[in-house]
């Protein structure tokens, strides 16, 4: 099980600080949402598919692309056919099959689904998580916050592995009972042993977290531990300009006046 | 002793967030909206057994990040607010009560809020930031089905765990 997100590259977006890929995200995100013409929001999806492509390679922004296929051939394919006013596009006798209205409509959720994917992609696939944390903890996330969630990555892995071998324990039990033979229900209700021992295994290491916490000085004034800073990323100003700046112009440009 | 009681605090939310990760990413059926999955059963457990607010934070931000790890970003904030409501609802109606000793009804309503929760919530917020109403109401019977399974397996889970582990019971908060 992979805790990853991010794509090793060295393109501009992996330079940029994470504090304005932060904005520039929210910022696309909302602007996918204002009242933009068709052609306007098609050109920033490939735009953002482009920048996409340029830093992170194209086997990730096709392995991206291909994740939310289903959904989008699904919203394709339904969303015309709910939608009945407008000019009649496609008619079977006297039953109106799509509406232009509804495929208009289908076409920008499509658009819009597709450049919300990318946006969100692109800042966890160029951003470590460990800027991401500290990006967010500048916006003032609380330390507590920022401490649950990094605690969080440290176990998962721990709690995954526990969780492979209680299960390949427990199918070694079971002597080859083939899975392919079992019903769903049967399989959800012998996956309950399995269950309950990693969740015992994972609620064991509570105490010994809290422990630790108390000793590295967590709730006292003066702290044992501390948060790195983002010093590395040296045009926070000029990167958080852009970041503004590309959504507002893209705004002015593909406005529906 | 209250320094204590937050370090234990931090230490709870950490481990049943990390538990809810591990869950959404085991099982996967895929569907058109992504996938199924077993989160809402560490959720229903989450809930029967640690109380309303590690519910609530494990429930959301452990499913936010198995999105944001899964490659379904997109989903996170929804994900973080349907799945957090669904744990504090059904930690609220059961109030930390002993998963044996819970009554039937406490347990029936528990489960319909629970699906009614994840069900209506998912409806909602993605019909109205996502793929829109008829893509929306598609996925209903996945999400009844997906947190109906997770209330059962998910009760059955807090019993099981009560009885190898007791001192489960003084983690809660």
């Amino acid at each position: 099980m992979t805790t990853n997100t991010f794509v090793a590259g060295n393109g501009f977006l992996y330079r940029m600080d994470p504090r304005a890929k932060i904005m520039a995200m929210l910022l696309i995100c909302v602007w996918l949402f204002l009242p933009v013409t068709l052609e306007g929001l098609y050109i920033t999806v490939v735009l953002l598919i482009l920048v996409g492509s340029v830093n992170t390679g194209l086997r990730h922004t096709a392995k991206t692309f291909r994740s939310i296929l289903p959904m989008l051939v699904f919203m394709v394919l339904f969303m015309p056919f709910n939608v009945r006013l407008g000019q009649s596009l496609i008619t079977i006798g006297s039953f109106t099959l799509i509406t232009q209205e509804g495929a208009l409509q289908a076409a920008r959720l499509g658009g819009r689904f597709i450049g919300i994917t990318y946006a969100c992609t692109l800042l966890f696939a160029t951003t470590p998580m460990t800027d991401v944390m500290l990006a967010l903890r500048w916006y003032r996330l609380p330390y507590k916050a920022s401490l649950v969630v990094t605690l969080s990555f440290t176990y998962i892995p721990f709690i995954a592995d526990s969780f492979t071998q209680i299960s390949e324990s427990h199918r070694l039990r079971e002597g080859g009972v083939l899975e392919k033979k079992r019903s769903v229900f049967k399989r959800l209700r012998d996956l309950l042993p399995t269950l309950t021992s990693a969740l015992v295994v994972a609620l064991r290491s509570i105490p010994y977290l809290a422990m630790s916490l108390e000793q590295r000085g967590f709730g006292r004034k003066e702290k044992r531990t501390n948060y790195h800073s983002l010093d590395s990323y040296r045009h926070v100003f000029t990167d958080s300009v852009i970041s503004f700046s590309i959504p507002v112009v893209l705004w002015f440009m593909f406005r529906v006046r | 002793m209250e320094k204590n009681r937050n370090a234990l605090k931090v230490a709870v939310v950490a481990v049943l967030t990390a538990v809810v990760v591990v869950f959404t990413m085991i099982v996967r059926i895929p569907t058109a909206k992504g996938y199924i999955n077993l989160c809402d059963v560490a959720i229903c457990f989450i809930a029967f057994t640690f109380g309303p607010w590690s519910a609530f934070i494990a429930a959301g931000l452990g499913t936010a990040l198995a999105d944001l790890f899964s490659g379904y970003a997109q989903w996170a904030p929804i994900s973080f607010v349907v799945h957090g409501l669904e744990g504090l609802f059904v930690a609220l109606i059961v109030r930390q009560k002993s998963p044996i000793t819970i009554p039937f009804v406490t347990k029936v309503l528990a489960g319909i809020i629970c699906m009614a929760t994840v069900s209506l919530g998912y409806f909602a917020l993605s019909a109205i930031f996502i793929s829109g109403v008829s893509v929306a109401a598609a996925e209903i019977p996945w999400n009844l089905v997906q947190s109906g399974v997770g209330v059962v397996l998910g009760l059955a889970l807090a019993g099981a765990v009560k009885r190898a582990y007791p001192p489960v019971s003084s983690l809660a908060w």
